[in-house]
């Protein structure tokens, strides 16, 4: 079991933040760029030392160290246990493979020598397909065969945790999927805590039993990955989690008698037409439509604002007046505190 | 089109062969091989390269010891006041030559502190071998620290980072990705350096006018026997300064590919 709470300073903000991730779990950061994630991945591989905190790996002390404020008062407080990274048996991956580009492939892969399992090692090979490029050098390969080559680099060497940075943002989104249950089965297997830094929350849900949404180097909410996105804890959590509008709600069954609540309209969650079965009914008209994937999207004015949802056939044309339903949205004051949801009519 | 351009750039390589290295050609049409056997072959005439090349390699030793470290250290910004010692550095790479030797009088000249302790072990370093390896490590160490500074900046240190994560202590990552990586830019430092220690000069004349080495000698024969006898140690001063620096070039031109 991984179990983190630390402080690291950044130029702009500290990042603090405590989780525990169980062993065989894998657990996702997700946030925006410049949120802390990377710094916490850093800080559990030893790359940056917290001011204060700890890191506890199975059991083993990697990092502790108290608050200056502790000292300052006179207690004779413990020195800080700083175990170096070498020691520490954390692997980590990056979105840059990080492959020595003066060695073959194959000596990258037991570049850690005695941690490496043979038989696991062998076993990755042949199912990443990278048996014929194990003579190369990295700069002879390519960018996806680079990366194949650094997560069976991780995994074949014995870790007690696995930290992945953003491994498979450069990668094609087939070879993505392929890589990620790939890690998925390996960290069941290994039984190690494994944790996924994401800025795309489909690649997050992709990977995780839990996930966390960090955000300014705080974790604003952890939870399943289905959960984050359902009930988020606040309007901020909401916006990173892709409700792209918030609407006002008329107080009313909905909003459980509050006034100045309103709603999070996520795209995928709004219905064209009055079901007030699923939801809050608003009237709309239709702004704008294009083709988004198999389907369209769809910009709606509802209350003042302009919100986008996905339908599947018959986008309404540019004017069409009409009704939504926001399918059981989140609800938030007006200082974005979460209110609970409309359905159930109360807090949570 | 393509043609045009291979053939404009053809010409400016050889305008360029011929304006730096005119001189080089130059000395090569004034010498002819008697010339050169009969003035290398007279008595004591290799012993200034035996000294060049002792002092030099002395000096190079010296400096692949305390420079990498410190270039290893600067590279990485692990320095106090790093800046403080980039700065010392490119004083030392701008001041002419000669002032070097004249400040290096005043720093380890017999009348000075650190003169009086080096004459306590019975040396001295004005006029001695150890003198002109002093002054030949003053001209060559920043070549070789900022060159070397280049070629360990020029790794990523998430290579190193890597190379820890899966077990390596410091040192022996310095030795497993470091090292090798930098290597090619670490050659060129080095040769740069034996070069600039091989044709010290100017603060040599100050600090180490005795014992000769081939540039004293190329001084001293042109001063008293005039240009015609001084020609063939400046042959023998670029054979013992060019190669490494040739050789390295075409390593690590080889080993960056």
């Amino acid at each position: 079991m991984l179990d983190v709470d630390v402080i690291v300073p950044r130029r702009h903000f500290d990042v603090s933040v405590a989780l525990t991730v169980a062993s065989g779990e894998r657990f996702a950061l997700f946030g925006p760029s410049g949120s802390g994630k990377t710094t916490i991945l850093d800080a559990v591989a030893g790359l940056v030392d917290p001011i204060a905190g700890h890191v506890t790996l199975d059991g083993v002390e990697l990092f502790s160290a108290e608050a200056a404020g502790h000292r300052d008062r006179g207690r004779r407080s413990r020195p800080p246990v700083v175990v170096p990274p070498w020691l520490r048996r954390v692997g980590l991956v990056r979105q840059r493979p990080d492959l020595f580009p003066h060695l073959s492939v194959e000596a990258n892969l037991v570049y850690a020598r005695d941690r490496v399992d043979d038989a696991h090692l062998a076993r990755l090979v042949e199912v990443l397909g990278i048996a014929p490029i194990l003579g190369a050098r990295p700069a002879g390969i390519s960018g996806g065969q680079a990366q194949r080559v650094a997560l069976a680099r991780a995994l074949a060497t014995r870790h007690r945790a696995l930290l992945l940075d953003e491994p498979y943002t450069a990668l094609d989104a087939t070879l993505r999927r392929e890589l990620t249950a790939l890690v998925r089965s390996e960290v069941r297997t290994a039984g190690v805590p494994a944790i996924l830094v994401a800025h795309e929350l489909g690649e997050a849900q992709a990977f995780a039993d839990r996930m966390g949404i960090i955000d300014g180097g705080a974790l604003l909410q952890v939870g399943a990955p289905d959960e984050v996105v359902r009930l988020p804890a606040s309007r901020r959590v909401a916006e990173l989690v892709g409700y792209r509008g918030f609407v006002p709600l008329p107080g009313g069954a909905w909003t459980g008698g509050r006034l100045g609540v309103v709603a999070g309209v996520h795209p995928q969650r709004v219905r064209l037409g009055a079901d007030p079965g699923s939801g809050p009914v608003l009237d709309a008209s239709a702004v704008d439509r294009r083709p988004v994937g198999a389907g369209w999207g769809v910009d709606l004015a509802v209350g003042g604002s302009v919100v986008s949802c996905l339908v599947a056939d018959d986008p309404p044309s540019p004017g069409t007046e009409l009704s939504v339903t926001l399918l059981d949205p989140p609800l938030f004051t007006a200082t974005g505190e979460a209110v609970g949801r409309s359905v159930t009519g109360g807090g949570r | 089109m393509v043609r045009a351009r291979g053939v404009a750039s053809g010409i400016a390589a050889a305008l360029v062969w011929l304006v730096f290295l005119g001189p080089l050609w130059a000395l090569l049409a004034h010498l002819s091989l008697h010339s050169v056997v009969s003035a290398l072959s007279a008595p004591g005439a290799l012993d200034p390269m035996a000294i060049s090349v002792e002092a030099s390699a002395v000096s190079v030793v010296v400096l692949v010891a305390l420079g990498t470290p410190l270039a290893y250290l600067l590279a990485r910004d692990r320095l106090p006041g790093a800046r403080l010692w980039e700065s010392g550095l490119l004083v030392m790479l701008l001041m002419p030559p000669l002032v070097i030797g004249l400040l290096l009088v005043f720093m380890i000249g017999p009348a000075t502190p650190l003169g009086a302790l080096i004459a306590r072990v019975h040396l001295s370093a004005t006029n001695t071998f150890l003198a002109l390896v002093v002054a030949e490590i003053y001209e060559a160490a920043p070549y070789y620290v900022l060159g070397a500074q280049a070629a360990f900046t020029s790794v990523d240190p998430r290579l190193e980072q890597q190379a820890v994560l899966l077990g390596d202590p410091p040192r022996r990552t310095v030795r497993r990705v470091t090292l090798p990586l930098a290597a090619p830019g670490l050659a060129m430092a080095l040769a740069t350096a034996w070069a600039r220690a091989v044709g010290a000069f100017g603060a040599v004349i100050i600090v180490a006018y005795h014992p000769y080495g081939l540039p004293m000698k190329i001084w001293i024969t042109l001063n008293e026997t005039g240009l015609a006898s001084a020609l063939p140690f400046a042959l023998a001063l670029l054979v013992v300064a060019l190669p490494l620096p040739l050789a390295a070039y075409a390593w690590s031109r080889h080993a960056r590919r």
